[in-house]
C-alpha cells in the first residue's frame, strides 16, 4: 500500500468514525484515548478474521462497538476485504493517530483534563 | 471566517466565539464554538437555572417521589406542568409539586424548622408515599440551612421513608447543565449500591438518559423485553427511587442523554467496573445500531437481528412514505444540546431533511464536537442563542421547520414557520423505529400545514389563491 | 349553615395556586408598550415565566434576564444589572422601559437597585442622548407576597417612576382592570366607548391576542405608553377594578397628584358590572347608554335559562385570584350557584377583613368555607372526601388534576388556562363575561352528564 493510497483509505475509515461513534467524544481524555484504542483495536482484530478477547465487562463493551463498525466498514469500504492484515494494521494506526489527534491531543474542548465529572 | 459575528450582535462581540458556520475542509480542532459559559445579561437566552436541571429534568421524573422544594413557592410553580413524562401508576410526578413556601421570617432567622414541618407534612399527608428528594434553592443557600441535617432527623424519627438532598440553587453554575451534574454525583455518591435488586435475568442493564417523554420509555421498554433483559434502573423515565439504588448490580449502563448523565454512567464505571455505552435512540439507523450493540455485548445477537427485522418489516414502509415527502426540506433545532448531535444525522439519513441551523442552551464543548463531527457543512451551531440571534439566523437559512420549546414556537409562529416541541414533542413518543414514524409524521404535517399558504396570502393584494381556490 | 373562614394548618404547600412575587411583576411589565422586564436573579425566574405566558396566551413575551450567577452570589449582582441595561438599550434601539424586578435571591444579596439604576441612568444618558429609557426599580422578593402583590408592586412603580409631575388635565380617566386578560381588556374599553370616555388602560393587553399576518410582522406586546402613563397624573379620577391588583397604583396618584381614586368591586356578574358602570357615570357625567342595557339584558336573557333549572343549589368550588374569586362568588349567587369553597392563595392577612367576604358571610345560609393561604391541595382533600360535595369547580389549568381525578366538571377561569384553547380572549368580566362564563358552565355540566350518562335525557327538549 502506497502511502498516498493508506492516507486516502485511512481517510474513508476516520470520516466514518466522526460521523457515528459517540465513544470518541466521551467527557475525558482518559475516558477518549480508552475508547480509542480499546475499540480501534478490536475492529483492526475482527477486521483480520480475529476474535477479540470478550472476558471483562471492557472487553465485551470494545467488541459490541467493534464488530458493527467492522460490519460497516465491509459494507461501505468493499476494498477492505483485500486488504492484507499487516495494511489493516497500519490503517487502524493511522485512524487511531488522526481519531486521537482530534479528540484528545488537539481538541479545543476546556474540560478535557478537568480531574472530575 | 467560520467563527460568524451576527448584525445583531455588534455591541455584544463576544458572541462571535458562540457561533460557528461549518465550512468543507473543517474540523473541531480548527474551531469549537464556546460553551457552558456564563450568559451575557439582558440579551433574552433561553437558558434555565440549575435547580430546573436537578428538579425538573431529573429528580422530578421519578414516579415515587416526592420533591420538596425549599424555599420561596416560585421554584415549586414554576417547574410543574411543563413537562411531558407519564407514568404507569397514573402521573404521580406530573399532578404534585411541594414547595416550604419560605418566607420573610425565615429568611432572617433560618428555614431549617420550615423544612422539617414541610417534610413531615408531606409525609403524613400522603402516607403510601415513603421517598423523597429535598432541594435548596437560591435563598435557602445564600443564608446557609443546613437541609441535610434536616433530612437526617427526619429520617432518624421515621426508619420506613428515605431522603436524598440536592445543594444545588439557581444561581450555581451557568445553566441548567450544573443541576444535571449535582445531582448526578450526589445519587452516586450517597444512594447508588442503598438497595440489592432482585435479579431476574442474566443480562442487566441501567438506562440511563431517557426521561420518558410522552412514552420513550414504554417503547424502548418493549425492547428490553423482547430481548430478554433486565432493566435494572431507569435514570430516571418511570422510574423509581429504590431501582436507582441498585444502579450498581447492572452488567452495563446503555446511555442516551450524555449531557444530562454522563456523569453517573461515568462515575458508575470508575467505582463499579461498569461499562458505559452511548447510545442513540432516535432514528431507524441508529436505533437498530444500538440494539446490534447491546445484544454483541451480551453475545445475543441472534435476538437483536430478529427483534430488528420485527421492528422494520412493522414500520419501515411508513418512515418510507414520509420520507419521500420530506426530502430536502429544512429542519433548525434549537433545544438544550444533546438533540442536535443525536438528529442531526438521522433526520438527514433516515428522512432526508437537511438541518440548516442548530442551537444548544446548555451544551458543553463535547456536545459540540459530536454535532460538529456529525452535522452538514453550510450549517450554523449556536451556543446559548438569544431571540435576535433566531431572526437573523432565520433569515439566512429559512428552515420549513422548527425544532424548539413551545415559547419560542409562538415566536416562530409569526414568521409563518412552523414549530415541533423539541422538548416534549407534539405527538410522541419520538424514540424508538415506531417514535421516528411519530417524529417524521409530526414534521410532514407541520410543514404541510395549509393554514401557513394562507397566513401569506394578503387578500389585499394577492388574488392567485382566491382563483385557484374558485377554480 | 353558614361561612366558616379559615387558614391552611399546614406550612409548607402541596400545588401552590399562586407563583411568586417576580412572576407578577413580569406580567404587570409586558403590558407596558416598548418595554422589556429586566429579571435580576437567577435564569429560571424569567425563564419559566415567559414559557408561563406561552402557554397561557400562545404567544411569546420578551422578558430579560441578569443571569446570576455564582460570583454575583458572592460579590453582589451590580455588573450584571449595569450590563443588563446598557446590553439591553443597545440592542432594542426602540426601547424605552425597563422594569428592573428583583427576586429573592438579589434581595437577600442585598443589591442596591436604586443606586445602581442612578448608575445607569447616567450611562443611558451619555450614550444615548437622545433617547429617554425608564429603568424601574421593582422590589419583589419571592418570599413576600405572591404573583398577585408582585403585580401591584410593579404597576405602583412604574406609574411612580414615569408620572413624576403634574401635567394639565387631561380629561381621561385611568382604568386599572387588574391581572385579567385581553378579552376583558377589549370589555373594558367597549364600556368606555359605548359611554363616550376617553380612558387610559393601565395595562392594555389588548394586543396580547395577536395576529399572523403576511407581512410577518409581530404585534404581541402591550399597548400603554410612556406618554399613556405620564398622563395618569393629570386624569379626571382613576377606577380600580382590583383591590390587591393595581389599587396601589390609583392610590398613589391620588397622593401625589390629587387623581381622585376609586376602588371598586372588581365586575364580575350582573350587579358588580351595573355598580361599575354607574360609577362610571357618576364621575364622568356621562350617562350609561341603551345599548349596554341591551347588552345587560342579552345577557340575563341567556343566564335565566340556565339558573333556576340547572344551576341553583350547585354547590360550587372557586379558586385563583382573589379579587376573581370573590367576584365569581358574587356572580354565582346572581346565578342560583352556591359557592361553597373559595380558595385564596397567599398570606395576605387582609382577605379575611375585605368587606365583599364579609357581606358573602353576612348572607351565607349554606355551608361556605372560605380557605387563606390555600393550595390546591386543600381543594384536593375537600374533592376526594365524599362526604364534601362539589358539583362545580372553577379556577385556572393547575387545579385540573383535582377535577379529573375526581370526575367533577371544570371550568376553566383565571391564569393560567393553558389547557383550553382561547380562553384569554373572551371576557369573564362584564355582562358579557357573565353570559360567556355561566354557558361554559352550562355546556361543562351538560358534557359531564352526556359522559356519566347522568340525566342525559334532560337536555332531549332543553
Amino acid at each position: 500500500m502506497t502511502t498516498e493510497n493508506l492516507a486516502g483509505k485511512a481517510e474513508q475509515l476516520y470520516n466514518y468514525v466522526q460521523e457515528r461513534c459517540l465513544w470518541q467524544f466521551f467527557s475525558r481524555t482518559w475516558d477518549r484515548q480508552e475508547n480509542i484504542d480499546g475499540i480501534l483495536h478490536a475492529t483492526g482484530e475482527l477486521l483480520c478474521g480475529k476474535q477479540p478477547p470478550r472476558h471483562t465487562p471492557m472487553e465485551k463493551l470494545f467488541y459490541s462497538d467493534a464488530v458493527i463498525m467492522a460490519a460497516d466498514f465491509r459494507q461501505r469500504f468493499p476494498w477492505i476485504e483485500a486488504e492484507q492484515p499487516s495494511h489493516i494494521h497500519e490503517l487502524m494506526q493511522a485512524v487511531k493517530e488522526k481519531v486521537t489527534e482530534i479528540a484528545v491531543t488537539k481538541s479545543l474542548n476546556h474540560e478535557l483534563n478537568h480531574s472530575l465529572y | 471566517m467560520p467563527m460568524v459575528l451576527l448584525e445583531c450582535d455588534k455591541d455584544i462581540p463576544e458572541r462571535e466565539k458562540h457561533i460557528y458556520l461549518k465550512v468543507d475542509g473543517e474540523d473541531t480542532r480548527d474551531f469549537l464554538p464556546i460553551s457552558n459559559a456564563p450568559t451575557i445579561p439582558g440579551t433574552l437566552s433561553e437558558r434555565g437555572c440549575a435547580f430546573c436541571g436537578a428538579k425538573l429534568v431529573i429528580g422530578g421524573v421519578l414516579k415515587d417521589t416526592i420533591q420538596m422544594i425549599h424555599g420561596p413557592i416560585g421554584c415549586a410553580y414554576d417547574t410543574w406542568h411543563t413537562k411531558r413524562y407519564p407514568t404507569d401508576n397514573g402521573h404521580f410526578p406530573l399532578k404534585y409539586v411541594w414547595s416550604t413556601d419560605m418566607k420573610e421570617s425565615h429568611i432572617v432567622f433560618g428555614g431549617e424548622k420550615r423544612l422539617e414541618k414541610s417534610i413531615n407534612e408531606a409525609f403524613d399527608e400522603m402516607p403510601d408515599v415513603k421517598r423523597m428528594i429535598v432541594y435548596t434553592t437560591c435563598p435557602t443557600a445564600l443564608i446557609g440551612d443546613d437541609i441535610k441535617a434536616v433530612t437526617r432527623k427526619v429520617m432518624s424519627e421515621r426508619p420506613d421513608v428515605d431522603i436524598f438532598t440536592v445543594e444545588c440553587p439557581g444561581f450555581a453554575g451557568v445553566s441548567q447543565s450544573k443541576g444535571h451534574h449535582v445531582l448526578n454525583i450526589g445519587w452516586i455518591n450517597e444512594k447508588v449500591g442503598g438497595v440489592e435488586p432482585k435479579i431476574t435475568s442474566e443480562y442487566t442493564i441501567n438506562f440511563i438518559g431517557d426521561y420518558n417523554i410522552q412514552g420513550d420509555t414504554w417503547v424502548l421498554d418493549q425492547y428490553w423485553k423482547a430481548l430478554g433483559i433486565q432493566v435494572i434502573s431507569h435514570f430516571t423515565g418511570n422510574g423509581t427511587y429504590d431501582d436507582l439504588r441498585c444502579m450498581h448490580r447492572a452488567q452495563l449502563s446503555v446511555v442516551n442523554c450524555a449531557r444530562s448523565a454522563g456523569y453517573i454512567a461515568n462515575e458508575l464505571k470508575k467505582q463499579y467496573g461498569i461499562p458505559r455505552l452511548d447510545i442513540d435512540s432516535w432514528g431507524f439507523n441508529y436505533m437498530a445500531e444500538a440494539i446490534r450493540k447491546v445484544c454483541a455485548f451480551f453475545g445475543i445477537e441472534d435476538r437483536g437481528e430478529a427483534l430488528i427485522a420485527e421492528e422494520y418489516g412493522k414500520w419501515k414502509g411508513k418512515l418510507d412514505w414520509y420520507k419521500e415527502r420530506l426530502q430536502g426540506a429544512k429542519m433548525a433545532i434549537w433545544t438544550g444540546g444533546p438533540r442536535l448531535w443525536h438528529w442531526t444525522k438521522s433526520v438527514e439519513d433516515d428522512l432526508g431533511v437537511q438541518v440548516v441551523a442548530m442551537s444548544s442552551k446548555f451544551g458543553h464543548q463535547e456536545d459540540f464536537e459530536k454535532v460538529i463531527a456529525r452535522g452538514q457543512t453550510g450549517t450554523y451551531y449556536i451556543d446559548d442563542g438569544n431571540e435576535l440571534e433566531f431572526f437573523e439566523i432565520i433569515d439566512r437559512v429559512r428552515p420549513d421547520v422548527i425544532f424548539t420549546g413551545p415559547r419560542v414556537g409562538e415566536l416562530v409562529k409569526k414568521l409563518h414557520i412552523p414549530y415541533i416541541n423539541g422538548h416534549a414533542y407534539h405527538n410522541g413518543p419520538y424514540m424508538g423505529f415506531e417514535g421516528f414514524v411519530n417524529l417524521a409524521r409530526d414534521m410532514y404535517n407541520a410543514i404541510n400545514n395549509p393554514l401557513l399558504k394562507l397566513a401569506a396570502t394578503d387578500i389585499r393584494q394577492d388574488t392567485t389563491f382566491y382563483r385557484e381556490a374558485a377554480e | 349553615m353558614g361561612c366558616e373562614i379559615i387558614t391552611k394548618k399546614r406550612q409548607g404547600i402541596i400545588n401552590p395556586m399562586y407563583d411568586c412575587q417576580p412572576a407578577g411583576a413580569q406580567y404587570a411589565g409586558i403590558g407596558v408598550r416598548d418595554c422589556i422586564p429586566l429579571v435580576h436573579g437567577g435564569q429560571g425566574c424569567s425563564m419559566f415565566v415567559r414559557l408561563l405566558f406561552a402557554q397561557h396566551f400562545k404567544e411569546n413575551f420578551d422578558i430579560a434576564s441578569t443571569s446570576l450567577h455564582e460570583d454575583s452570589a458572592v460579590f453582589g449582582g451590580h455588573e450584571r444589572i449595569f450590563e443588563g441595561v446598557l446590553t439591553l438599550a443597545r440592542r432594542y434601539p426602540h426601547l424605552r422601559v425597563i422594569p428592573l424586578i428583583t427576586t429573592c435571591s438579589t434581595e437577600v444579596i442585598g443589591d442596591d437597585i436604586e443606586g445602581n439604576i442612578t448608575r445607569c441612568n447616567e450611562a443611558l444618558a451619555k450614550e444615548f442622548p437622545r433617547r429617554t429609557i425608564h429603568v424601574v426599580p421593582v422590589h419583589t422578593p419571592s418570599f413576600k407576597s405572591s404573583q398577585v402583590g408582585g403585580y401591584a408592586v410593579c404597576m405602583e412603580s412604574i406609574v411612580k417612576t414615569i408620572a413624576r409631575e403634574k401635567v394639565q388635565p387631561t380629561g381621561k380617566l385611568n382604568l386599572f382592570p387588574g391581572w385579567v386578560n385581553p378579552g376583558d381588556v377589549t370589555l373594558l374599553k367597549h364600556y368606555l366607548s359605548e359611554m363616550g370616555i376617553d380612558g387610559t388602560v393601565l395595562m392594555d393587553t389588548e394586543d396580547f391576542d395577536s395576529p399572523m399576518l403576511p407581512d410577518q410582522s409581530i404585534h404581541t406586546h402591550g399597548r400603554t405608553t410612556v406618554e399613556d402613563i405620564q398622563g395618569t397624573a393629570g386624569a379626571l379620577a382613576s377606577v380600580a377594578l382590583a383591590r390587591y391588583e393595581g389599587a396601589g397604583a390609583a392610590e398613589y396618584l391620588q397622593e401625589a397628584f390629587g387623581v381622585p381614586a376609586h376602588v371598586v368591586a372588581t365586575p364580575y356578574g350582573i350587579g358588580n358590572t351595573d355598580a361599575l358602570l354607574r360609577k362610571l357615570s357618576e364621575i364622568t357625567g356621562k350617562p350609561i347608554p341603551a345599548s349596554l342595557v341591551k347588552e345587560r339584558g342579552v345577557a340575563l336573557d341567556a343566564l335565566q335559562d340556565l339558573a333556576h333549572m340547572f344551576f341553583a343549589d350547585k354547590r360550587v368550588a372557586i379558586f385563583g385570584h382573589p379579587d376573581l374569586v370573590i367576584g365569581l362568588a358574587a356572580f354565582c349567587l346572581e346565578v342560583e350557584l352556591k359557592p361553597a369553597l373559595l380558595l385564596l392563595g397567599d398570606d395576605n392577612s387582609k382577605y379575611k377583613r375585605d368587606p365583599r367576604i364579609q357581606a358573602l358571610k353576612a348572607k351565607a345560609d349554606w355551608d361556605m368555607e372560605v380557605v387563606c393561604n390555600a393550595d390546591l391541595w386543600e381543594l384536593e382533600k375537600r374533592a376526594t372526601d365524599p362526604d364534601y360535595k362539589i358539583d362545580m369547580i372553577l379556577g385556572h389549568s393547575k387545579g385540573r388534576y383535582v377535577a379529573i381525578d375526581n370526575n367533577i366538571p371544570m371550568v376553566r377561569v383565571g391564569f393560567p388556562t393553558f389547557d383550553r384553547a382561547g380562553v384569554y380572549r373572551h371576557p369573564t368580566m362584564g355582562y358579557r363575561g357573565a353570559m360567556l362564563l355561566g354557558e361554559a358552565i352550562a355546556n361543562a355540566m351538560f358534557a359531564h352528564m352526556e359522559y356519566n350518562k347522568d340525566r342525559e335525557w334532560l337536555l332531549n327538549t332543553w
